[in-house]
């Protein structure tokens, strides 16, 4: 058994071979391998040396879905024999033993989460051909590994796949600074690794596109060393409407969170439906933060936040994101708990230019506000603090002269029709408001973000006649949720996902447009006798096609 | 990397650009042919929007004829990779600014072209 190599070698040659790869890995120290599974399964191929050290799997370390791809390459390629109950404590040994501490898979995070992400941190033009093209760069990044092992990994990866340039140099030379196998990182948070203490009550908040904002708790109790029932109950901050979900959960080396939990759903993009868990926890266990998703290609999801409860007030979430200059009375909420009788406009602050003008009414989990906003207010982000707590919401208000433009995230997107293998892709949309920051442009880093806008959402497919009909490719809700259509007219679409502002209007006098480009595909396609699928914004290779 | 992603993005390429044999791929994603690239038509023009966005970016621009009624126009061109390895971002081109635009025009008379060349505010861009 090799990692990542194509051929399988026979078992003598093997031995021979591995002999003397132990030995060239041994110039730098490896991690022993200690697990008697994860001995009997691997150590037929992989050899040890007097120290422990298995071949190749002692100078690689990575994520949960690092060593799970590991294990299903080598039952696939090289014939491996392991039931599901074995798979399981060695995906959990591999990425506790040989895993990532918090600092190094925050990064990465996104690619677990299957979140879409330009990424704008690949090196060289050779690296973003070489493996860009076939997965994202955070996947390499989810792998620490010695010199030689990156040389073996690059070399054997490169030959299996047919990579052209071929890339192993650069990619060694920049993965052996970028990516090492010891860390004072991982040194740091190897040494303190244990069951981890995530049990008890929890503060959540989450944000789903379409949907808005929540809050609740998340109650743990552990049925494992390191697995978990968890039971959530989250209260929306728009409509105060209540999910409850109920789900477990498995934490790899104390830091990576990977569960499932579920509601009772109605709809695909109802936020109770059976999601997968994904969060990293930080290193100190007080709080953690990711996505739970769901949909035939993982387009449903919340941004979850979690934290322990603190003993005094603890402000979580503010019910609106922004406050325009010269305006007066906007009531605002702010939601969280343990906040005490008697609040006075005098103990909630908004940062200059905004006045606390009086308290509606305040209980332990929530204080309303009339805020007054200055019209010679500096446009820009504002913390929202309470008198007596030891938490901010960082840049929770912003404070805005006009919306200069519309964004209408994602500002790109695929959808997809279905077939009867396949379900339909959904694309869900949100029209966020910018002010255009200090610098006059739009499209800048200074922007301020305002939070989202109330609009009307309409379909246009690229390039077809004035005021013809795009709903044979799909249709948009009220809510910016982009449905395919049901039958696959056998074709993509480029289209565009056209928001309309029902209020604001632009320095023209005509209400602010944003539109965000959507390519509405099909399900599958045959090229070269094989049948491609689609993997978030990628293309794979699904095998032969059928006849 | 597993088995499944090989050459995943030249089929990407390929089935957005046309060239693959999917059933009616030609009406699907709009490749380059919907644009008649025998010939170019020339246009100035006022920014309204640009869409730093994949497959390709696209520039919003209105052309005022010479009755004074004002045309909304689309360009399109590379996609912001292409155009990021030549010093463009989402900021290149701001509401507002001045466009001379050249292109190949859509063969159906949409008001769309493929882009050529663009000089905004009296300087050339070259895409």
């Amino acid at each position: 058994m090799s990692l990542g190599s194509s051929s399988h070698l026979s078992r003598g040659l093997s031995l021979l071979f591995l002999a003397g790869i132990v030995t060239a890995e041994s110039s730098e120290d490896g991690i022993p391998v200690t697990d008697p599974l994860v001995i009997a399964k691997c150590g037929t191929c992989h050899a040890s040396d007097e120290r422990g050290n298995m071949q190749r799997i002692s100078w690689a370390r990575s994520t949960p879905e690092g060593w799970q791809d590991v294990l299903k390459d080598m039952i696939v390629m090289n014939s491996l024999s392991v039931t599901p109950e074995e798979a399981r404590p060695i995906v959990k040994y591999l990425s506790t033993a040989h895993g990532l501490a918090p600092e190094e898979s925050k990064p990465v995070m996104f690619d677990a989460e299957r979140r879409v992400r330009e990424e704008t941190n690949i090196p060289t033009d050779t690296l973003r051909d070489a493996c860009g093209k076939c997965h994202t760069f955070a996947r390499v990044l989810s792998w620490r590994r010695s010199p030689a092992e990156w040389k073996q990994f690059a070399d054997s990866h490169s030959k299996r796949y047919q990579v052209r340039p071929k890339p192993e140099a650069e990619a060694v030379a920049f993965l052996t600074k970028a990516a090492p196998l010891h860390t004072p990182e991982w040194d740091a948070w190897n040494a303190g690794t244990g069951a981890p203490p995530l049990t008890g009550r929890w503060l959540v908040t989450t944000a789903m596109p379409g949907r808005g904002q929540y809050y609740g708790e998340m109650q743990v109790s552990r049925t494992g060393e390191d697995e978990f029932n968890t039971s959530v109950s989250l209260t929306s901050v728009k409509d105060g409407s209540r999910l409850l979900r109920t789900g477990r959960s498995t934490v790899y080396g104390g830091t990576a969170w990977r569960g499932r939990s579920a509601g009772a759903p109605i709809s695909p993009d109802d936020p109770s439906s059976d999601a997968r868990e994904v969060l990293w926890i930080a290193a100190d266990h007080s709080s953690a933060e990711g996505r739970w998703f769901w949909g035939q290609y993982q387009e449903f999801g919340f941004d979850v936040k979690l934290r322990r409860p603190a003993a005094g007030p603890t402000p979580l979430i503010v019910d609106r994101s922004s406050l325009k200059t010269g305006s007066r009375a906007n009531r605002v909420r702010v939601i969280g708990q343990n906040f005490p009788a008697g609040v006075t406009p005098a103990d909630l602050t908004m940062g200059p230019g905004v006045v606390v003008r009086a308290i509606v009414s305040s209980s332990p989990g929530e204080i309303v506000a009339d805020v007054d906003v200055a019209a010679d207010a500096q446009p820009g982000k504002r913390d929202v603090v309470l008198r007596g707590s030891s938490s901010v919401l960082a840049g929770a208000i912003a404070v805005y002269d006009r919306i200069d433009y519309l964004k209408v995230t994602p500002e790109s997107a695929m959808a997809a029709f279905g077939d009867p293998a396949h379900p339909r892709g959904f694309q869900q949309f949100e029209a966020v408001g910018y002010q255009r920051g200090p610098d006059g442009k739009v499209h800048t880093a200074d922007d301020v973000e305002l939070g989202p806008v109330d609009v009307t959402w309409a379909l246009q497919v690229f390039h077809a006649p004035e005021d013809s009909s795009s709903d044979f490719v799909g249709k948009m809700s009220p809510s910016g949720l982009l449905s395919p259509s049901t039958s696959n007219p056998n074709s993509n679409f480029d289209t565009w996902v056209i928001a309309t502002a029902r209020d604001d209007k632009g320095a023209d006098g005509e209400p602010l447009v944003g539109k965000a480009y959507v390519v509405v595909t099909i399900p599958t396609y045959v090229f070269n006798g094989r049948q491609y699928v689609r993997d978030l914004d990628r293309w794979v290779d699904d095998g032969p096609a059928p006849h | 990397m597993n088995e499944k992603m090989k050459n995943s993005f030249l089929a990407w390429l390929f089935v957005f650009s046309g060239v693959v044999a999917v059933p009616h791929a030609a009406e699907a994603h709009h490749g380059w042919e919907e644009f008649d690239s025998t010939s170019e038509v020339t246009f100035q023009g006022t920014v309204t929007d640009f869409h730093f966005t994949n497959p390709h970016c696209v520039v919003d621009f209105n052309v005022k004829d010479e009755k004074g009624q004002v045309h909304k126009w689309q360009g399109e061109f590379y996609s912001p990779f292409e155009l990021g390895r030549k010093g463009w971002t989402a900021a290149t081109l701001q509401p507002g600014d001045k466009l001379t635009i050249a292109g190949h025009p859509a063969k159906n008379g949409a008001l769309a072209i493929h882009i050529t060349s663009i000089r905004a505010n009296g300087k050339e861009i070259k895409p």
